[in-house]
């Protein structure tokens, strides 16, 4: 198991020089611990430490990287079974396939339709990563030229499907320096695939027939000398598919060497509803590379939006989203409520709002996830931060007046707030516990 | 061993100078640092323009026979006064001074014998512009002349108990000739008048963790206008240099057992370690257990309500009151008592709510929900009740919950359990009566046992008496303070899901509680 902090610590020079950029050597250890940072930083630290701390901090699962220039896909260097447990390092990447048999204008126009398959969310652009080239031809000109047109269309990551180490060879060719993906080395093909794989410097897929065949063949494809490995354990029914996920992640982290790289799994219901949910099951459970036959953004979208959310990194506070809440049947003339987006406070204002019976609009500013008096005391609620999101949340346009509650611990920001809003600051109650006897004082 | 340890920040020294001769022509000033040198004193040496001016004519007519006055800056000797030995000497003295957010302590100190001389305190009356450290930072960078006004406010809270101290002593203030100044680091920043406006604003950077001393006369401090004016060193922005006086006081960090050190205060600060390693945080618990935010609350002092039972049901109440008085308020004990007793009498339930329908005359609905009388207009000092109001008892809530958020904070950063802990020291104005086992009930402190508990009062105060009186104290807290690792509890969540999950009596996880358990069985 990973080391804990103070165990990471007995190992350090304990100078507290600073010159790691961490104020003190057990803040260091504690970065290191939580995977923040990495021993090269400290300039002190012995060989001996370095030896015990490389060998316990390494990466269960080695990082792969395919493709070249921006859009190169980096997988692996996980460390947990749970996200809660610390984050997900490396979101999965997508692939779609592309035959190497179909006539040059429909793989062109295959190979546009991967490329337009880039989504906005929460303001970035996410696309997927890989296009699968499949060797249906069995022919290697037919694949390197297929491989050659789409590298000249397209500047994502290349996989080259074919078990046919001829075809790969003709087809690294062409795109060995975008360092593409070797699709797949089996029991029957490993010698010469593994050979081309570290003659090329290009990562390996390696297909088992199950797990136990996949780890045999780990071995021998690793003693021939190719580095850069992804894992197929050849399931294809997504039940099989989790199970063996599954043990691949646990048995890496346990430091079972030979599963400790990212895998590559398939995605292929002939039904578009089941391909998406094969693809998102695998999306939650380990998978390195998800691999489907489709250019439909309606099934697209959702799995990028899947892995956006299952790839977040927790460590963040708990929070809502800054908008407006409506609590019951509101109308133009509801009460509207500020107060910060920490879910603790949010939850207790909507309970006490809705205890109230008078239906009302709560409009939380984004503090990020602090409670209204932490949030002022580091000077994130502010009037001018309650003055944007009153004008430019919308909330003027659900309301006949112009009447905002804020919170009683907060009542020295009615002034200003008043001033820069042109909206009148009532100040409501210290407590939420208090927003019912005030409302029927205040809010007839 | 205060005797042969004691060796203060000034101090006089009783040397004799060999008289030149025609062998040995050292210059005078020469001859003087020579011989400090030889009596162990600390080079480099330096002395004022005036003090040359003088020094001939003073060691001759002294007959070679002098007290020199030495104050030890920065690593540095200076040599403030040489006069001759025969006179009338007493003192010199100096101050300890605990720059409290609330209160401010202070002690005359005789530099000499390293006794304290006299005691005072009171209100710092920085309160006129904020109760709490964020408010004084908002007044002084939002108000013009702001940051002016709160330094003069704690300059004349200082001066005002100096003149008190030197009065009861007979003594004009340029007989105070070093002060030692313990604060967090807002006050230390509002005291020296540096600019505090970064404390409170991400990342949280203050100007000056280890402020160097200053001259009184700079600050307008009551005191010999050379007499330097030292500030305790401190750690980040929440954790000042009266938490490296904890630290030092409660010796955690010379000890070898896994030791926490609470400040259970409005800005709750807490330190985790031992002499290999240490660890400190800020869990703004806010000023509940301090008596403020509290309806009826009030600091310990005569007339609070510092312990407290109610009986099963709720309709008896038993409580004792500081210095035997008629109840005025309650104290911070006494709402830890408060707490722990209307959940056992079953008043208010695990998540600190009233618990509905009951027949006790006692709980009442209030202007906020329901609260619970105390103390009936007939039995108070001022003819008023005395009761808590659920406000009241969620604001408890999360003040417990901050403190014990944090204490689990701390040891999740090094992966140990809260059994690992084999002492606690904790600080704090609560008067004589924290009871540890309520504070264990009501889910604020860990379920250790009791024997691990140690109350050791105003450390702060202590801590600056002692780096006062010991040049080597003082540098032991340079280097305390510059060890202690400084957790920042607004990164990730770990915090905030403990606090959640310590909203409860005494918590959500019981399994965290045994010894509670045991009890109800």
């Amino acid at each position: 198991m990973a080391l804990t902090g103070l165990e990471i610590y007995k190992l350090l020079p304990k100078t507290n020089c600073k010159e790691c950029g961490q104020p003190t050597c057990l803040a260091f250890a504690m970065q290191l611990a939580a995977g923040k940072t990495s021993l090269e930083k400290c300039p002190h630290v012995s060989e001996q430490a370095k030896e015990a701390l490389g060998a316990a901090s390494a990466p269960p699962i080695a990082l792969v990287k395919i493709g070249s220039g921006e859009r190169v896909l980096a997988i692996g260097n996980e460390t947990v079974l749970f996200r809660h447990d610390k984050r997900f390092e490396h979101p999965a990447g997508i692939a779609i396939t592309v035959a190497d048999n179909l006539p040059p204008e429909e793989l062109a126009s295959r190979v546009e339709a991967i490329n337009r398959l880039c989504f906005d969310r929460v303001g970035q652009m996410h696309c997927v990563d890989l296009v699968f080239v499949e060797n249906r031809s069995g022919e290697p000109a037919t694949f390197a030229a297929a491989v050659k047109a789409v590298k000249e269309k397209t500047n994502l990551g290349i996989i080259l499907g074919s078990e046919n180490p001829d075809a790969v060879a003709a087809a690294l060719g062409e795109v060995a320096a975008q360092r593409p993906l070797v699709y797949a080395a089996t029991a029957a093909n490993y010698e010469k695939m593994a050979a081309l794989a570290k003659q090329h410097g290009v990562p390996l897929a390696v297909r088992g027939e199950n797990l136990s065949d996949l780890a045999d063949l780990v071995n021998k494809v690793v003693a021939m000398g190719a580095k850069e490995l992804v894992l197929d354990t050849g399931a294809r029914e997504v039940n099989q598919v989790l199970a063996d996920q599954t043990q691949l992640r646990r048995q890496a982290l346990k430091r079972f060497r030979p599963f400790g790289y990212p895998s590559i799994v398939f995605a292929i219901d002939p039904d578009p509803v089941r391909r998406v949910l094969e693809a998102a099951v695998p999306l939650a459970k380990y998978a390195g590379i998800i691999v489907l036959d489709t250019v439909d953004p309606a099934e697209i979208l959702p799995l990028i939006t899947l892995r956006l959310n299952i790839y977040t990194d927790p460590q963040k506070p708990i929070a809502v989203e800054p908008k407006i809440y409506e609590i019951g049947a509101v109308t133009p003339q509801s009460p509207v409520f500020v107060t910060t987006n920490f879910s603790l406070t949010y939850f207790c204002v909507a309970g006490d709002v809705e205890a109230s019976r008078v239906p009302g609009y709560i409009l939380t500013v984004d503090t990020d996830g602090t409670s209204v008096l932490t949030a002022w005391a580091a000077g994130k609620f502010t009037p001018e931060k309650i003055a944007a999101a009153l004008n430019e949340s919308g909330i003027a346009d659900r309301v006949g007046h112009r009447k905002v509650i804020i919170p009683g611990g907060v009542a020295v920001l009615s002034g200003k707030l008043q001033e820069l809003s042109g909206w009148e600051v009532l100040v409501g109650p210290r407590e939420s516990a208090g927003i019912p006897a005030f409302l029927k004082q205040f809010w007839a | 061993t205060a005797e042969t340890s004691l060796r203060p920040l000034f101090g006089r020294r009783l040397v004799t100078l060999a008289p030149p001769t025609l062998s040995d022509n050292t210059d005078d000033y020469g001859r003087l640092t020579w011989t400090l040198q030889q009596h162990g004193e600390r080079a480099p040496f330096w002395a004022g323009y005036a003090l040359l001016r003088s020094l001939p004519r003073v060691l001759r007519e002294a007959n070679w026979q002098v007290a020199v006055e030495l104050a030890a800056v920065e690593g540095a000797t200076e040599i403030q006064g040489v006069i001759p030995a025969s006179g009338d000497l007493k003192g010199p003295f100096g101050l300890a001074v605990d720059i409290g957010t609330t209160t401010v302590a202070a002690e005359l100190v005789d530099l000499a014998t390293g006794n304290v001389v006299a005691t005072a305190g009171t209100y710092n009356r920085q309160a006129a512009f904020g109760d709490d450290v964020i408010s004084r930072i908002i007044y002084a960078t939002e108000t013009a002349g702001g940051q002016a006004a709160l330094r003069e406010a704690v300059t004349e809270t200082v001066n005002g108990l100096v003149g008190e101290l030197l009065r009861l002593r007979g003594l004009n203030p340029e007989d105070v000739r070093a002060v030692v100044c313990a604060g967090n680091t807002t006050m230390v920043h509002l005291f020296l008048g540096i600019d505090p406006t970064y404390i409170r604003l991400e990342p949280y950077i203050p100007a000056v963790n280890m402020p160097p001393p200053v001259r009184a006369a700079e600050l307008g401090l009551a005191a010999h206008p050379e007499a330097w004016v030292y500030c305790l060193p401190g750690v980040a922005s929440y954790v000042g240099g009266d938490i490296t006086a904890g630290i030092k006081v409660s010796g955690i960090a010379a000890a070898e057992p896994l030791s926490l050190f609470l400040d259970i205060g409005t800005n709750g600060e807490m330190v985790l370690g031992n002499q290999e390693w240490l660890m400190a945080c800020a869990c703004s618990a806010g000023p509940a257990f301090e008596g403020s935010g509290i309806t009826c609350g009030m600091r310990a002092v005569s007339g609070a309500i510092e312990a407290v039972r109610v009986l099963p049901g709720g309709f008896e109440v038993i409580y004792r009151t500081v210095g035997g008085e008629k109840p005025l308020g309650i104290c911070g004990s006494g709402l830890i008592d408060l707490l722990a007793s209307l959940h056992q009498a079953g008043v208010i339930d695990r998540g600190g709510r009233f618990v509905p329908d009951q027949e006790s005359p006692r709980v009442r609905e209030g202007s906020e929900g329901l609260e619970f009388v105390l103390a009936w207009e007939n039995e108070t000092g001022t003819g008023r009740e005395i009761f808590v109001t659920q406000a009241d008892i969620q604001n408890l809530m999360r003040a417990k919950a901050a403190v014990f958020a944090g204490i689990r904070t701390l040891l999740a950063n090094v992966g140990l359990p809260l059994e690992a802990v084999e002492k606690v020291f904790i600080a704090g104005g609560f008067g004589r009566f924290l009871n540890i086992r309520d504070a264990i009930a009501i889910g604020m402190l860990p379920d250790l046992p009791l024997e691990r508990y140690t109350y050791i009062g105003n450390s702060s105060l202590k801590g600056a008496r002692l780096a006062l009186l010991s040049q080597a104290v003082w540098e032991e807290m340079k280097a305390i303070a510059r060890r202690v690792t400084y957790v920042e509890l607004s990164v990730g969540n770990r915090f905030m899901e403990e606090f959640m999950s310590a909203l409860f009596l005494p918590h959500t996880d019981l399994s965290l509680f045994p010894s509670l358990g045991k009890e109800r069985d």
